[in-house]
């Protein structure tokens, strides 16, 4: 199966010079759909690869079975390199069918704001190559074919191939005492993707949401929660990592951020520099990011407090999205603090996540923001699992922040400060397949609750209900 | 883009290689070759996980193996390796151990039972888990408990330790004894526990787990 995806990459690079990423994603959503056949035909539990590699279900890695939530065995499943088991196929495949209901999809000059509301759409699907490659190295990379991407001029819907979460590391362990170390390296795209705390943004919740493209709600968001407006970090750059778990307890990491260019651009594939509807974000010179961590685990129940921050500092691109150097870059500074609580005994899971950043932006380019800026994020989250099996969850999600009118020119007096809440309910048939509803309301959006962009839009227009199946094989 | 694919190409290849010749010694090991780790090493990497480095696990989603007999532990590997265990638990979490060697399960068998014994909270609710176990229930059936397990529950041979184990984990194979045939080896543990009550099951379960003090 490996092989054969391989083989439609290099079929795809010895096309003609016409050749571009839609003949190659479609070799790839074929790549895709085969690999789904032919899983599900030879794999009686239908587990994804490291299931099969460690001969366990998914709940003993995913709290309740919510992928992607990690129970403290999947923790340590993950910190040390993913390497418990025995080499197995390492290929997995994902995919989400969905319809997205938005409250208000006019756009207030009797057109609409998107044409997917209230569609059932085959949404999105992935490719995973997973699994130990030695006893200390090993990892997992995700590839995605979005269906619904952008539109051509006739209005008609583009996909897109690309890189996803990607993390390789390398991984060691003092085991002589009942103490123990762990430390490795990683290697990672997205930050904080190499977390392994579901407070953290790039595996926090939500696990999924509706697509930009579906959704007509836009929240704002700091950098590290995936929010730059200067250019998404996440699949255009390379981080490079160090971490280690002392006394089962205390976790330390430091990670520098560099462009996925060059040698590190497999992990940018589908962006690249110069592309008009992909152009690889560039960053410049040093982005660290350092994150502490403790946790303690007593009885089923297991906490964890910590805290990160993250310096990036990304470069303005030119009319033919090059990067431009020596005029400065739009500086983010990310602090954050977060924690998690779960009591894990069957049939009760009970988790909940606390995560607040703060964010300092100054723009040497002006583009994105016209004064030095702040953004505070709160997100909390809790859930309910019954047997492994039905789930309820709630979040809350609060976004404060100076005004700006080139940074929130939607907002009629230029304010980020959004308020909303998230009830979804799930429900898991199978370890590998999950249904659900979700409702994203909001009570505030880009300053007020009402009449928020001064042509009579409220906030509650942009709620939305957004039902999914999402299947992993 | 180009400069990009032709990275793709080659950075693939190279995983592809090292996975796909993963997936080939997994396609001709399934079921045959047998783990080589060392088994004091398998338990303190593997193992201790879940069950606690010295077999006191914190969770009592696992049950502890200090001091378990070591008879006990070897039939149960045996039975996870082979499935013959298979209630739902025991699938989802150790039925991946299907290459530990027999030098392994014995290895494992010896450490796990070499370490000083687990210990029970000596905080005893009620008397009825005491009757129990020490008597029995001669109006339902119910055999004393003591009369395999020991009088103190410390266990014999192929009769586990339940002195000091976590309540919830024994509570739990009770009823798995009792509603199931998932566990063939402990059959007999089905007609036992056959009148036994649930809230007679929890009462012996928080009894032996204040044991072993």
């Amino acid at each position: 199966m490996l092989k054969r995806l391989i083989s439609h990459v290099l079929f795809a690079r010895q096309g003609s010079q016409g050749t571009d990423r839609r003949v190659m994603a479609r070799w790839w959503l074929m790549a895709l759909i085969a690999s789904l056949a032919g899983l599900s035909a030879t794999q009686a539990w239908a587990l994804p690869a490291f299931a099969r590699q460690t001969g366990q279900s998914c709940v003993a890695c995913h709290a309740g079975g919510q992928f992607p939530e990690l129970t403290p065995y999947g923790r340590m499943f993950k910190l040390t390199g993913y390497t418990y088991g025995e080499h197995a196929n390492p290929v997995s495949a994902m995919g989400i069918v969905d319809w997205t209901g938005n409250n208000n999809n006019s756009d207030g000059m009797g057109g609409q704001l998107t044409d997917l509301d209230r569609r059932f759409l085959l949404d999105f699907g992935s490719v995973f190559l997973a699994g130990k490659i030695t006893d200390n190295i090993g990892g997992f990379g995700q590839w995605t074919y979005t269906v619904h991407d952008r539109q051509d001029n006739e209005g008609n819907w583009l996909g897109h191939f690309g890189s996803d979460n990607f993390d390789l590391r390398y991984a060691n362990q003092d085991s002589a005492n009942d103490k123990g170390l762990i430390w490795g390296l990683t290697l990672h795209n997205n930050p904080t993707v190499q977390d392994v705390f579901n407070s953290s943004p790039a595996w926090g919740y939500p696990y999924i949401a509706p697509s930009g493209k579906a959704s007509v709600a836009a929240p704002p968001a700091t950098m590290i929660e995936g929010g730059a407006a200067a250019g998404g970090l996440a699949s255009s750059v390379a981080g490079t990592g160090v971490y280690a778990l002392v006394d089962k307890s205390v976790y330390l990491e430091f990670t520098n951020y560099q462009t996925a260019k060059g040698p590190w651009s497999f992990l940018s594939i589908g962006n690249s520099t110069g592309d008009p509807n992909y152009p690889l974000t560039y960053v410049q010179s040093w982005n660290p990011y350092v994150r502490v961590a403790y946790t303690h685990e007593w009885g089923p129940q297991n906490i964890t407090v910590g805290a990160f921050g993250m310096q990036a500092n990304i470069l303005p691109l030119d009319g033919n999205n090059y990067p431009i150097y020596g005029q400065g870059a739009t500086h983010y500074s990310d602090t954050g603090v977060d924690a998690q609580y779960q009591y894990l005994l069957s049939p009760h899971t009970v988790t909940g996540q606390f995560r607040w950043v703060h964010e300092a932006v100054n723009d040497d380019t002006q583009n994105f923001f016209s004064a030095p800026a702040t953004l505070n994020s709160l997100k909390l989250k809790g859930t309910y699992v019954y047997q492994e099996k039905y789930g309820v969850s709630l979040a809350y999600t609060n976004v404060t922040g100076s005004a700006d009118p080139t940074a929130y020119s939607a907002s009629a007096n230029n304010s980020p400060n959004t308020t909303y809440w998230t009830p979804e309910v799930f429900w898991l048939p199978l370890r590998n397949l999950r249904v659900g509803l979700q409702f994203n309301l909001f009570t505030r959006y880009l300053g007020a609750k009402t009449n928020y962009d001064g042509n009579g839009r409220n906030a509650s227009d942009n709620n939305n209900a957004f039902l999914y199946l999402w299947l992993a094989i | 883009m180009k400069t990009s694919l032709h990275s793709v190409g080659w950075v693939l290849l190279g995983v592809a290689a090292l996975l796909g010749g993963c997936a080939d010694t997994a396609a001709t090991a399934d079921g045959g070759v047998e783990s080589n780790m060392a088994p004091v090493k398998l338990a303190h990497v593997v193992c201790a996980t879940c069950h606690g480095f010295d077999g006191n696990s914190v969770s009592p989603q696992f049950p502890k193996l200090a001091g378990q007999q070591r008879e006990y532990l070897v039939a149960q590997l045996t039975d996870f390796k082979g499935h013959a265990r298979a209630d739902i638990k025991g699938q989802q979490f150790m039925w991946g151990f299907t290459r530990l060697s027999h030098e392994q399960i014995e290895g494992l068998a010896d450490y796990f039972s070499s370490q000083v014994t687990m210990r029970g909270h000596g905080m005893p609710q009620g008397d009825r888990g005491a009757t129990l176990f020490l008597q029995g229930a001669s109006d339902a059936n119910v055999v004393a408990c003591m009369t395999c397990h020991g009088a103190k529950a410390e266990g014999n041979g192929p009769f586990p330790r339940l002195a000091g184990q976590h309540a919830d984990y024994v509570y739990k194979q009770l009823i798995v004894f009792q509603t199931t045939n998932d566990r063939p080896r402990g059959a007999p543990m089905k007609v036992i526990t056959h009148n036994l009550s649930e809230t007679d099951a929890k009462a012996l379960a928080e009894y032996v787990a204040t044991l072993g003090q």
